[in-house]
């Protein structure tokens, strides 16, 4: 449980707040590339960390992402005109840059330098990894740009998805360290699952139903280590990482792509989830990806606007046959709308002061612990919060057997960070 | 179902019963933590250091046999450095194994621990621990206990 302060302070990233504070310290992903896909392309509604905000990509392929309202009467800027160089509001032609300088003040002589007096709130927008990353901190404490392996390796390598989660960002992020739901609500997927069926190390799970658990601090946030019996004096281990804030990496399956989530707050009460998956030492397969798009593994299927078809208006699609046939266990298809639903179905901000946890939620129990930590030292000493170093997010996930008295952090030392080009730890 | 609204109507009685937790320091490392962690307030925590073979004593300086203080308990924590010096571990977790008490282990000061000494007292206490937290600081311990409504 949490007190109900510390939940608000977990919970609320708006402006101003100190996890919103905490928040605002990284680099974010904001928009998938292709949703600017061109110069002078249509402009994009986003809102992140209680932000309204519109992001566009002008003449010459600058992005950037600012306040959505224009300076003049508050209209939406996405109505605007995205041409020569700026978007230009629909109302009465005040335009604005990819800084949110406003360049033109129609009814206003240019000689009278009007519009140099207007600028709207702006952030930097830079495209990598297919994914468009935002900063929206003081721009004296910018850090560099993220170092992230699935951003770092070629398009070719990589897929991203996302979409919208109508919760609050801190459950979404809790249910990806909570390793032990793993063996109850995807139980029906690792055989099946084109994304996970074949790998060696189903066995071990499926075998071994109870697995035990280690969390250990890391640099950068957590490992959380899950152990079943393999061989003669030997164990299986799957090593997910949880980087601060809201990074997760979950361990590998066999010879499947790598993959993970940030869960990034839109408001309080709810947040994207993004969805990554790559393989650092070849091309992802036209059926791995076609998988992908098809919401297999832990990607979903969406709508335009990145909400899942499968939400809680229509009950998440449940089907009560398969749920009776063991097909699924709760009902629910795909392991992200798994997740989602039951998220979801918390409430927005799930009221903390009443759970009832238990030893194996241990990896929450840290996660906050180590948030309420670095907010507090973030708060009166102004130590940035680990995370933002290159060597935090040079990470990776592994799956692994090592020998049955060894400290997993030092038998998978090597698979735990990145190999440029060496493919991940994996069974 | 789900909206904010709608947590308005969520049944606000009580949902749990208190539970018992028994904190055992295994080594001296640990009973210097136990000892600070028992000067807090805590409502359904019982701390103690290991007093000889199937006896242990309380923050107080009374005595219990082992097995009737882990009868009582719905969670033991075991606390202990990361010395190599854990082996009474196994006692413990064969008693809290036969009475099917729920273990949860932490190691304090791990992270800048000798490999060697780790990797034995990881030996010594992984047979017994159905949760296992290497934290960096002690007061990872409380917070943990308060998480679990200590």
């Amino acid at each position: 449980m949490l007190r109900k302060e510390q939940n608000d302070q977990l919970t609320q990233t708006g402006p101003g707040t100190p996890m919103g504070d905490m928040f605002r310290c990284y680099w974010i992903p904001a928009l998938l590339a292709a949703e600017l896909p061109e110069n002078d392309c249509p402009p994009v509604r986003v809102k992140l960390l209680s932000e309204r905000l519109i992001a566009f990509r002008d003449t010459n392929g600058r992005c950037g992402v600012m306040d959505e309202f224009c300076a003049h009467r508050g209209v939406s800027l996405w109505f605007g005109r995205n041409e020569e160089c700026g978007l230009r509001c629909s109302y009465h032609g005040w335009k604005y840059d990819v800084t949110g300088q406003c360049i033109d003040v129609p009814s206003e002589p240019t000689e009278s330098g009007f519009a140099k007096k207007i600028k709207l709130r702006s952030y930097p927008l830079v495209e990598r990894g297919g994914v468009l990353w935002t900063y929206m901190g003081p721009p004296d404490r910018q850090p560099p740009l993220p170092e992230w392996e699935f951003a770092t390796v070629p398009a070719s390598q990589s897929y991203m998805s996302k979409r919208l989660q109508e919760a609050n960002w801190l459950q979404a992020m809790e249910g990806g360290i909570d390793s032990s739901h793993v063996s109850w609500l995807h139980r029906g997927d690792l055989n099946s699952d084109p994304l996970f069926k074949g790998a060696k190390g189903n066995q071990y799970n499926l075998s071994d139903a109870r697995p035990v658990f280690e969390v250990v601090e890391s640099p950068g946030g957590l490992y959380i280590g899950a152990r079943r019996n393999a061989e003669e004096r030997k164990y299986y281990w799957r090593i997910t990482q949880w980087v601060m804030p809201s990074f997760t990496m979950i361990a590998p399956r066999g010879t499947h792509t790598v993959h993970g989530h940030f869960w990034i707050p839109i408001d309080d009460e709810q947040c994207w989830a993004w969805s990554f998956d790559y393989r650092p030492d070849r091309e992802l397969t036209a059926a791995e990806v076609s998988a992908m798009c098809d919401g297999k593994g832990i990607h979903v299927k969406v709508d335009g606007g990145y909400r899942p078809l499968a939400n809680k208006d229509n009950d998440y699609l449940i089907d009560r046959v398969a749920q009776k046939l063991g097909k699924t266990f709760s009902g629910v298809e795909g392991i992200g709308m798994q997740d989602a639903s039951l998220q979801e179905s918390m409430g927005p901000i799930v009221d903390r002061t009443k759970e009832n946890l238990v030893s194996t939620d241990n990896g929450i129990i840290m996660a906050r612990h180590r948030l309420l930590r670095a907010l507090k030292a973030f708060k009166e000493k102004g130590v940035l919060p680990p995370g933002i170093d290159a060597v935090h997010q040079r990470v990776r996930s592994a799956a692994i057997v090592l020998p049955a008295d060894q400290p997993f952090t030092e038998g998978a030392k090597d698979a735990l960070v990145v190999r440029p080009d060496v493919a991940h730890a994996s069974v | 179902m789900s909206s904010a609204v709608e947590a308005h109507f969520r049944i606000q009685a009580p949902n749990s019963r208190p539970r018992a937790v028994t904190v055992i320091a295994l080594d001296a490392g640990g009973a210097e933590a136990v000892r600070r962690l028992a000067a807090g307030e805590w409502s359904h925590a019982t701390f103690c250091t290991v007093a000889g073979p199937g006896q242990l004593k309380r923050v107080d300086g009374s005595t219990i046999d082992l097995d009737e203080q882990v009868r009582t308990a719905d969670l033991v924590v075991m606390v202990t450095s990361a010395e190599g010096r854990s082996q009474v571990a196994a006692e413990i977790g064969r008693v809290c194994s036969d009475r099917r008490v729920t273990t949860t282990t932490l190691i304090v000061g791990a992270i800048d621990a000798p490999d060697e000494a780790l990797t034995k007292t990881l030996a010594q206490v992984r047979p017994w621990s159905l949760m296992l937290v290497l934290a960096a600081d002690e007061q990872y311990i409380a917070d943990m206990m308060t998480a679990l409504r200590a």
